[in-house]
């Protein structure tokens, strides 16, 4: 979904930062100070979560600061749904989850999949 | 009561719809449910606010073999007959989702709890997790937990619900019966869509709430525009490195 929503404005990213980390080459407006802050609330970590919202917040507006915690906190609750019911993730994203994709991100270095046999294509 | 509250000099305003459906949220989990009692359901919610301080928890966490920790979750001891099986499907989810299996479900069950308990229990973790992580965002106060309303569980099964290509039952959309109530926007719907179907209400009351917080079905494939106050491709870095955080492979 990040690759497909760059690719509509014209632009690349390398998706391997989901995973490790984004260096600050992502062009993407305010990614790190979001990425900060995404991680701050799922980590609970208290003093991360003022000092990224503080430093969002003159960035993105009320409206942009809401919106991008609603995102944050929906995905928090999305993965619930996802590993407790045990959903398949082949065919993920309505099938751009390509096998491909998941080595080039890292996904297949998760617990889940980690010595799993492949998944059928 | 409204929805967010916030300590003095940190005000932030939220939309309405986002507002309005964390209200709907609250008093739903306060409901009688398809298969717990209204008062089953806060003591869940309850139990999922608690699991943050379990040691137990920090213990599987930290190891390299989530399986394989001896010892015991630290309960509130408020889920009655369903104490065991609850209070393992809650903490592990709530604390290590990413390294579940389907092996791990079926010994929760094996604990006592139904497909239709747990199924209710995880959509009840996912709403109440979404809400507390937007609260802790935005630095509101936790809101409390809704009084539980009496009344008894509908105990409604669909009839179309089949073990197939998940851990628990699906309905697959063409399996839908008038009976289940609405339950997908369209005759295509992807599995996080299916998740909780085995549960029609639950899965109607959690994406009531997750198409504020993200995105409504019909947008969520339109990738040139958004419909937010953020761009598309700031909402899709949040996304998936929130996900990636779990070792969410979906």
């Amino acid at each position: 979904m990040l690759r497909e929503s760059m690719h509509a404005g014209g632009k690349e990213v390398d998706v391997r930062g989901v995973t490790t980390g984004f260096d600050g080459g992502v062009d993407i407006a305010h990614a790190g100070l979001l990425v900060d802050w995404a991680e701050a609330t799922v980590l609970r970590d208290a003093a991360g979560i003022v000092a990224a919202r503080g430093a969002l917040r003159p960035l993105l507006g009320e409206a942009g600061l809401v919106d991008a915690a609603a995102v944050i906190a929906a995905f928090h609750g999305f993965v619930r749904i996802a590993d407790a019911i045990g959903i398949p993730y082949t065919g993920a994203a309505q099938g751009r989850d390509v096998p491909e994709l998941r080595a080039e991100v890292g996904i297949n270095d998760f617990y889940r999949l980690r010595g799993a046999a492949p998944p059928p294509a | 009561m409204t929805a967010f509250q916030f300590e003095a000099g940190n005000s932030i305003a939220i939309r309405d719809d986002l507002t309005d459906a964390h209200e709907s949220a609250w008093v739903a989990i306060g409901k009688p449910g398809t298969w717990l009692t209204g008062a089953q359901r806060v003591a869940v919610a309850a139990e999922i606010r608690h699991a943050h301080g379990c040691a137990h928890c920090a213990r599987i966490k930290a190891a390299l073999s989530p399986n394989a920790v001896a010892g015991q979750h630290a309960g509130r001891g408020a889920l009655g007959t369903l104490e065991a099986g609850a209070v393992e499907l809650i903490h592990r989810v709530v604390s290590d989702p990413g390294r579940l299996s389907e092996r791990w479900t079926q010994e929760v069950l094996a604990l006592g709890l139904s497909e239709g308990e747990y199924v209710e229990i995880t959509g009840i973790i996912a709403m109440v997790m979404m809400m507390d992580a937007f609260t802790r965002a935005l630095g509101a106060t936790e809101r409390a937990l809704p009084a539980p309303q009496a009344g008894e569980p509908t105990r409604h099964w669909p009839a179309g619900a089949k073990k197939q290509a998940a851990w628990l039952p699906l309905v697959e959309p063409e399996d839908a019966t008038e009976a289940d109530g609405p339950l997908y926007p369209g005759p295509k719907a992807g599995y996080i869509y299916r998740g909780l179907s085995s549960v029609p209400q639950s899965l109607r009351d959690y994406w009531a709430l997750a198409n504020m917080h993200y995105l409504p079905g019909q947008f969520v494939y339109k990738f040139d525009s958004s419909i937010r106050a953020i761009s598309r491709p700031q909402v899709e870095i949040l996304a998936a490195r929130v996900s990636a955080l779990h070792q969410c492979v979906y």
